[in-house]
């Protein structure tokens, strides 16, 4: 080998481990031989046995396990006494979690820290040096295993047996797909499948209602009346439809929001002057409704500001301004809230004119 | 014939036969029982990743015999009374009752919870310490990539696992989930429709969620975890450069009794801290935060804080969106696939980039102290920059609350941050690292500072140096060559004066030790070795 | 349990709040606090107004007159004369009611130090009567919503439904800006929604009904009084008296941010400071 030092070669005589003289440090020795290792030093960190610092190390491990031993059993205790049913209010219940932690953690650091003395501070001082033999096989062994290797293919014949070769691409290739075949087919749903494509209708599409307008409701279902709305307020609504309010309807929430007049003929006149047509005659009076599904993550974008006419996203801070067609006017989002067309029934409540002409929430690849 | 009488003394004996005979376990347990380990703080850092997923395994059984994953909706008539009536999953409901009904069902939520976050947190910890001292080159390319793997896992594990209680937050986490799937090119819609059974959220994604994070996960987990360790076992561990120590050997003590039980130790320590956690912070109130509505959000939405920088990526991006005729690319993309994608694969390249930079197809068994290779500190501490620079965005709406900072600044200060502060870090930290380097160099030529001020005949004032090691015959010093490893920079530490003071809080009597340097330790004198005791 | 579908059961558990009081018995309600008030405000005034005549041309109450003097004192320069408003620097206070006085002054709110994206909180300049004073002087000026008599919080002894109800309620419509721990939040370019951990029953009445600054208006067509007091009560009850039974602390209840931080200065340092021990030279 090379002029590494190697401790089995050139240190101490191998021993006759039968030999009764021996200790049984020496026989320990004699495997660390075998293994490769030396032992450089290996002391008691004490002078003499049963010394004072040995003693007080002692003394101060036993008192850790001892501690230890009286946390976790008064662990236990609590875990059984203490109080523990959730009550309103500051009871005593709501200490149960901490106490439980407080009793196990220190005590459990406690035998950690007991476990550690004892090795850091009992047991000798210890200095070993093993080789690591991390020398690559031989060309010799790397030259059979190929070769081998090599002959088990050579075996099969599947180069001497160009039909079996075929056989294989073409006969048993459906063999794996049939086997992946119903774990992709079984998820796979087609996301545009339906009259009402999910990824481009919400709830208040009146296909969803027997053709009828849908109504905006509250979360109880109850419609709303434009007075419900005091000027300066915002309303979440959700389409008047059976389940509309639940995450069945996870697109169609909606903010409706009560301009104050100056504000509303902004709102309106910049709804008009839409360029591609899609928000014009879709306020009411002084009401414009706006989805609430951001359009850049699809979190409810509802940090309305009645002084700005901001709408922020609490996710990602996509800035919408409600007076300019909810345009983003900061942030990563890229798209305008759409506008949801709003008109009133014979009965004075509000209703969905339409779908929303925009698609609803997150931006996708086949969005038009 | 008579029944021979069983002798105690020899029965472990005949037992360790038995087992041999049909094994052949004694000379692999010996070389077990005889394995060197080198000692070294930083080398715990792994451990505590081992430990912590220890503790997940064992708190997340507890928890699977309570909860409920399933999405149908059903009125909640727990001990709650801010809830009580209201419409929600079973999944939250049973999560609820964990809470509040089991009991210390809340304490081992929690536990689980800030386990977790000690896992990735080790994780990034351990892989900062791998990368600084290129303990990553071969032949430990492979191990460095499960480690990677591993972070990726505990990505999905913890994502999972949030969303599994379906509140308010884990929520609208899922809901961002669904709008990265949705900005994938082409694919993107059916991806989504795919995972959630339909358009989101639909009534699947908890149970499937739930398998995933109960069984798929861990068990790849379990797997790779154990292939890392394996492969540590089976290379042996690195180990810093210093006396005695070669690339071909390990310096340190047998894996027992010493190594174990500090081991052992350390396992209860890590288990103890997360326990002493758990009862201290409350994490994830998830009562607060409601049963998931589309409709409802919170203020500070964020993910737990390994996903932060994702999120706080997603953040920054400006609203740069791609049209390609009819079709549309959102913004979203960039951070958020091709971002998280680029951050898993470089580092996981890095090995082998480095490798072919350097021209360099040697094994290394030591360790390269940080300052010794300056390049990759630079890279590492522009990496670092940039993944604080997104974790802090992550968070900026919380900043921006708390210390009255605009949060239009905060996203302003987060985008131009991330672009000026990490090649910012990598000159700092290049220059940082030479100059350590240029001062070993230094002593190691001249000598250490005795203090003593000499003034020449001609009145000129010169420090006196105490040479490391031999002089030539004008009294100058033999320069030694630069080892890679600490150099003496006190006179105390060579020996020539007192030696400092040591102990935390107290002084300790017993003097400080000489410390051995490849340069001044020479031969070391090895004594004749007795037993310990 | 088929016919009892979720949404049905839903309805029941709002239908009690929506149905009572109705629409009809709220007006007449109204119709008749009106009345009363328009009386004893004229009570009030034959009693306490002596001969001469007022300054102005709205005759003021005593505790209007006191108002006033406040109001002339340290209000006047950004609101003006009667409350009239001065471009570029305070708003009409015509109409904006009571509500909205008793939230501003008795928040700390107003008087303004000076002009910022929204106005702070700080230490209210005027005591309780004082701010009542105010209040009462510029709701005789321009009218608006008022604070109502009685009780802001519902009993949970006698109407246990109403924390989750309020909980509800201050889900879908308080938590986006003030947070689900109610630690308030950030908002566009330097504004904020305040945290509601100290906020008093009234002041929650009063932000609800009259929107200060950039929150929404929530009138009492949208929310209604009994839906006011049912969210009040859970600010109260759960976000402000219960105490967390997670642990000793609560992390202020941020979430994540601060979960991450202490995981790392607890978590990891407690670590690896054990490491350091373990490995060091004893």
């Amino acid at each position: 080998m090379t002029a590494v030092h190697h401790a089995g070669e050139a240190g101490t005589p191998p021993v006759d481990v039968n030999d009764p003289h021996l200790t049984r440090f020496d026989i320990v020795k004699e495997g660390l031989r075998r293994d490769d290792i030396e032992i450089v030093t290996y002391e008691s960190q004490f002078h003499g046995q049963n010394s004072k610092a040995e003693k007080r190390v002692v003394r101060n491990i036993a008192l850790l396990f001892a501690i230890s031993g009286v946390l976790t059993l008064a662990f236990i205790v609590f875990y059984i006494v203490w109080p523990w049913e959730f009550e309103l209010g500051h009871t005593r219940s709501d200490y149960f979690t901490p106490i439980l932690g407080l009793t196990l953690g220190f005590g459990l650091l406690a035998l950690g820290y007991g476990i550690l003395a004892w090795a850091k501070k009992l047991l000798p001082h210890e200095l070993s040096i093993q080789q690591r033999h991390g020398d690559p096989s031989s060309d010799e062994e790397r030259l059979i295993t190929g070769q081998t290797a090599l002959f088990v293919a050579d075996e099969l014949g599947v180069q001497r047996r160009p039909l079996l070769k075929g056989a294989i691409a073409l006969g048993l290739a459906p063999v794996g797909i049939a086997i992946a075949a119903p774990i992709v087919g079984g998820l796979i749903e087609n996301p545009h499948k339906g009259d009402l494509p999910m990824m481009y209708t919400t709830g208040f599409n009146p296909g969803n209602n027997g053709g009828e307008l849908v109504r905006l409701t509250r979360e109880d279902g109850s419609p709303i009346r434009p007075e419900d709305v005091t000027t300066g307020g915002q309303m979440t609504v959700f389409p008047g439809i059976p389940h509309g309010a639940t995450n069945h309807w996870a697109d169609s929430p909606t903010l409706l929001i009560h301009l104050r007049a100056d504000d509303a003929a902004e709102t309106r006149r910049n709804a008009e002057s839409d360029k591609n047509g899609r928000n014009v005659g879709s306020m009411w009076g002084n009401f414009v409704a706006f989805s609430k599904i951001c359009t850049h993550a699809g979190c409810p974008a509802s940090l309305y500001e009645q002084q700005t006419n901001r709408l922020l996203c609490p996710c990602h801070q996509s800035q919408f301004l409600i007076t300019n067609n909810a345009q983003p006017v900061f942030g990563p989002a890229t798209r305008r809230l759409p506008m949801l067309p709003l008109t009133v029934d014979e009965e004075g409540f509000f209703v969905a004119a339409s779908d929303f002409k925009d698609t609803v929430g997150p931006d996708f690849w086949e969005r038009p | 014939m008579k029944r021979r009488k069983i002798d105690l003394a020899q029965a472990p004996v005949n037992f360790a036969k038995g087992a041999d005979d049909r094994f052949q376990g004694a000379t692999p347990l010996r070389g077990l029982l005889n394995k060197v380990f080198p000692d070294h703080w930083s080398f715990l850092l792994g451990e505590i990743a081992l430990f912590s997923f220890i503790v997940l395994l064992l708190s997340g059984v507890f928890l699977t015999l309570f909860f409920d994953p399933s999405m149908k909706e059903i009125a909640y008539d727990g001990s709650y009374l801010g809830l009580r009536g209201t419409e929600m999953s079973a999944a939250y409901a049973s999560s609820l009752h964990l809470s509040f009904e089991v009991r210390g069902g809340l304490f081992m939520r929690q536990m689980h919870h800030w386990a977790a976050l000690l896992f990735m947190a080790s994780i990034i910890v351990h892989m900062a310490r791998v990368f600084f001292t290129g303990a990553f080159r071969k032949p430990r390319e492979v191990n460095w990539v499960i480690g990677i793997l591993l972070f990726l896992l505990g990505f999905f594990a913890g994502f999972t696992g949030y969303s599994l209680p379906d509140d308010g937050l884990s929520g609208t986490g899922l809901r961002i989930a669904s709008a990265i799937m949705l900005t994938l090119p082409v694919i993107g819609t059916w991806l989504s429709a795919a995972i959630f059974g339909g358009e989101f959220p639909g009534e699947l994604i908890i149970g499937r969620f739930y398998i995933a994070h109960v069984l798929l996960i861990p068990g790849i987990l379990l797997g790779l975890i154990a292939a890392h360790l394996g492969i540590v076992f089976k290379q042996k561990h690195t180990q810093w450069p210093g006396p005695m120590r070669t690339n071909e050997n390990v310096v340190g003590e047998r894996m027992f009794p010493r190594y174990a039980m500090k081991q052992g130790g350390f396992f209860m320590a890590v288990f103890g801290v997360i326990a002493l956690m758990a009862g201290l912070f409350q994490i994830n109130p998830i009562w607060l935060f409601g049963p998931y509505r589309a409709s409802e959000v919170s203020s500070a939405s964020q993910p737990d804080f390994y996903v932060m920088f994702m999120d706080g990526l997603v953040r920054l991006m400006p609203n740069w969106q791609i049209y390609i005729f009819n079709y549309s690319l959102p913004p979203m993309f960039w951070p958020a696939v091709v971002g998280l994608g680029a951050l898993f694969t470089l580092p996981l390249a890095y090995p082998w980039l480095e490798a072919r930079k350097l021209k360099d197809k040697r094994l290394h068994h030591l360790l390269e102290r940080p300052r010794d290779n300056p390049e990759r500190v630079g890279i590492g501490m522009m990496a670092f920059s940039f993944f604080m620079v997104a974790t802090i965005s992550g968070s900026n709406d919380v900043i921006a609350d708390k210390f009255h900072i605009s949060l239009n600044a905060m996203t302003w200060a987060g985008r131009i941050g991330l672009l000026i502060l990490p090649p910012l870090a990598y000159y700092i930290s290049v220059r940082i690292c030479l100059g350590l380097q240029q001062h070993d160099r230094q002593v190691l030529a001249h000598g250490v500072e005795t203090g003593i001020i000499k003034r020449l005949p001609n009145g000129q004032f010169i420090e006196v140096h105490q040479p490391l090691g031999p002089v030539d015959e004008h009294g100058h010093p033999v320069p030694l060559e630069y080892a890679g490893w600490v150099v003496p920079k006190k006179m105390n530490r060579v020996g020539a004066l007192a030696p400092a003071v040591k102990g935390f809080f107290f002084p300790v009597e017993k003097p400080a030790e000489v410390p051995v340097s490849p340069a001044v330790g020479g031969p070391v004198k090895r004594e004749e070795i007795k037993s310990g005791r | 349990m088929t016919s009892d579908t979720p949404a049905r059961r839903r309805a029941r558990v709002f239908s009690r709040r929506r149905s009572a009081p109705s629409r009809a018995r709220r007006r007449l309600g109204a119709a008749v606090r009106m009345i009363a008030a328009l009386a004893l405000a004229g009570g009030v005034y034959t009693a306490f107004t002596p001969g001469a005549f007022a300054e102005d041309n709205v005759q003021l109450s005593a505790a209007a007159q006191e108002g006033k003097a406040l109001f002339d004192n340290s209000c006047i320069s950004c609101h003006g004369r009667d409350g009239q408003g001065v471009e570029e620097r305070g708003p009409s206070l015509i109409g904006v009611g009571s509500a909205s006085v008793e939230f501003q002054v008795s928040t700390g709110r107003m008087p303004m130090t000076r002009q910022e994206a929204q106005a702070e909180q700080k230490t209210p300049q005027f005591d309780e009567t004082q701010t009542k004073q105010l209040a009462q002087y510029i709701q005789e000026l321009g009218g608006g919503p008022e604070l109502p008599e009685g009780e802001l919080v519902e009993d949970l002894k006698t109407n246990p439904d109403a924390l989750a109800r309020g909980g509800e309620l201050f889900r879908i419509n308080c938590t986006s800006c003030h947070g689900f721990g109610g630690g308030g939040g950030a908002l566009s370019s330097g504004k904020f929604a305040p945290s509601l951990h100290d906020a008093t029953q009234e002041q929650i009445y009063a932000a609800m009904l009259t929107g200060p600054q950039n929150m929404p208006v929530f009138g009492d067509n949208q929310l209604t009084p009994d839906e006011k007091r049912e969210i009040i009560t859970y600010i109260t009850v759960q976000l402000q008296d219960d105490r967390d039974p997670g642990g000793l602390f609560n992390l202020g209840r941020y979430g994540p941010s601060t979960e991450g931080m202490a995981i790392f200065l607890v978590g990891i340092v407690l670590l690896v400071f054990t490491s350091l021990w373990i490995a060091g030279k004893s």
